[in-house]
């Protein structure tokens, strides 16, 4: 398994996701806006049916959607018109009817459109993992120099801003990361559950950690345990990655409720 | 629109003064015309019924709501911009954070791991509670340790929104001690209160907020509404000229 090529991209694939994917679930969880992975990932479908449809690789019309739509988020975050888990929803119920109008007109069976639905072993690429590498940095040193304003942010917007903490630049940089993040991912974990690889471990984490510290170092440790042991198993049992990956997260949480249930 | 005027290496009376400050909400006209001043070193209370605009003055002092109208002067005694502090009302810290009193305060104020305990002993906080977490916490000790925090980044002007709601009775002397003494330590301290009792025995100075505010007399002021009537005695100035009726604000001084 470990020295089949495509076996590889798809573990260090994974590793890298789940590093990002921890980093940024740290603060949508608390934030309440866990549903935003959800609704980015399925509005980017709309993106994925415009690519396949007009012969160009579909992930970068979803990229740009994604962003789009993060940016979106970000900038009514803090509106008293629009709640951002009702904005959800409409990007959510949009994307996805757009894409599903748009694949109607396809014609014949669509075999890539299930790969980027529930995520493809073979579909990753050299080109996907250097995408991959370069966004991880780039998540990594964001987070180093943002991640004080986010922490605080989070617990109070209003005392962050009297520390003079850079509160909007980071909102934009979670929002817009994640979306970004999202998208990269869908290769190989699909559009459907990779929500699951963000929320998933962070939850998992609250019940066993007892400090912030020890929240995120668990996170991280979780996600890639999930995600390399689902990989495996995916391969193993000839199973789509992505809800192979998604029902061994949900297996976890549900023994670590267990166990915070009965060491309480 | 709302300008803010800076005065450095400034040995003004007043480390805040705002003249005629308004604002307004969703429509609602929140402040009007509100000038009133925070003396250097004092102990002010900003005080008022439900819905007048207390914390609202604070905000808007705080850069926090973008006032309408208006001039707010900040004066420094030294060359850099005064400090401003601020400890909410409430916090609602996530529970997904798990965070501890020692991370709290590294995050916040950047407080480095020598110094917590010191930090923490500033305001009584008890050390045996260094590593919980603070959902775990008292109320009391949850208003000490967001006190400690900002204390730790040495705010000339230190603004507290309601300090004692979170608080149980038996804590209350407590918080109110730690208050006294970090003014004593020459913090210029702004409570936001609806407590009249604390007003008449702890301030230096009071900003009331009462929209039907009337002064029949330097020697008492009604503050009159519909639900309550609140006598504050021994006032020995006024603004504006207590002979008139008038709604708005009142900067009242020494009681």
């Amino acid at each position: 398994m470990f020295s089949i090529s495509f076996m590889q991209r798809a573990f260090i694939g994974c590793f890298l996701l789940s590093i990002t994917y921890g980093l940024y679930g740290m603060f949508i969880i608390p934030r309440k806006i866990g549903f935003m992975a959800d609704g980015i990932s399925h509005a980017s479908l709309l993106g994925i049916a415009v690519g396949l449809s007009i012969g160009i690789n579909p992930l970068m019309p979803a990229l740009i959607l994604a962003a789009f739509l993060g940016f979106l988020l970000a900038y009514s975050a803090d509106s008293h018109r629009v709640t951002s888990d009702g904005l959800i929803g409409i990007f959510l119920s949009g994307g996805m009817s757009g894409a599903i109008i748009i694949m109607a007109f396809m014609p014949g069976y669509k075999p890539d459109l299930f790969s980027y639905l529930f995520g493809n072993l073979l579909s990753i690429q050299n080109v996907d993992i250097y995408a991959l590498i370069a966004f991880t940095v780039f998540s990594i040193i964001g987070f180093m120099l943002q991640w004080r304003a986010l922490v605080i942010s989070t617990i109070h917007l209003d005392l962050s801003k009297v520390i003079n903490l850079p509160t909007t630049q980071s909102k934009y940089f979670l929002f817009i990361g994640m979306s970004i993040g999202l998208i990269l991912g869908v290769k190989l974990l699909g559009v459907i559950l990779i929500s699951a690889l963000l929320i998933t471990p962070v939850m998992t984490a609250n019940q066993i950690a007892t400090s912030f510290k020890g929240t995120f170092i668990t996170t991280q440790l979780i996600g890639v345990f999930a995600s390399f042991v689902g990989i495996a198993l995916s391969y193993s049992l000839d199973l789509p990655p992505g809800p192979t990956i998604a029902l061994l997260l949900v297996a976890i949480f549900v023994l670590s409720l267990l166990q915070s249930k009965l060491s309480s | 629109m709302l300008t803010t005027d800076l005065k450095l290496n400034s040995d003004h009376v007043n480390i805040v003064e705002c003249h005629d400050v308004s604002l307004t909400r969703n429509t609602n006209e929140v402040l009007c015309e509100a000038s009133c001043c925070i003396p250097r070193n004092s102990l002010t209370f900003i005080v008022g019924e439900n819905g007048t605009g207390k914390s609202s003055l604070a905000l808007t002092i705080l850069g926090l709501l973008p006032g309408s109208d208006g001039l707010i002067c900040l004066h420094s005694q030294s060359s850099r911009e005064p400090v401003l502090g601020y400890v909410p009302q409430s916090i609602d810290f996530p529970k997904q954070f798990k965070l501890t009193v020692s991370e709290y305060l590294q995050y916040s104020a950047e407080v480095k791991s020598s110094e917590i305990e010191a930090t923490l002993e500033r305001v009584d906080f008890p050390l045996n509670h260094i590593a919980s977490q603070i959902t775990q916490l008292s109320g009391g000790q949850v208003q000490k340790l967001l006190l400690a925090a900002e204390l730790y980044r040495k705010p000339d002007v230190l603004f507290l929104d309601e300090p004692l709601a979170n608080v149980d009775d038996s804590s209350e002397k407590h918080i109110i001690d730690v208050i006294l003494e970090i003014r004593n330590q020459g913090v210029t301290i702004a409570i936001i209160t609806h407590d009249w009792n604390m007003v008449s025995n702890y301030a230096d100075h009071v900003i009331c907020l009462n929209k039907n505010f009337a002064c029949t007399s330097t020697s008492a002021c009604f503050c009159k509404n519909s639900l309550s009537k609140v006598n504050i005695k021994n006032i020995q100035k006024v603004t504006p000229d207590p002979e008139h009726m008038h709604d708005g604000f009142c900067y009242i001084e020494n009681i």
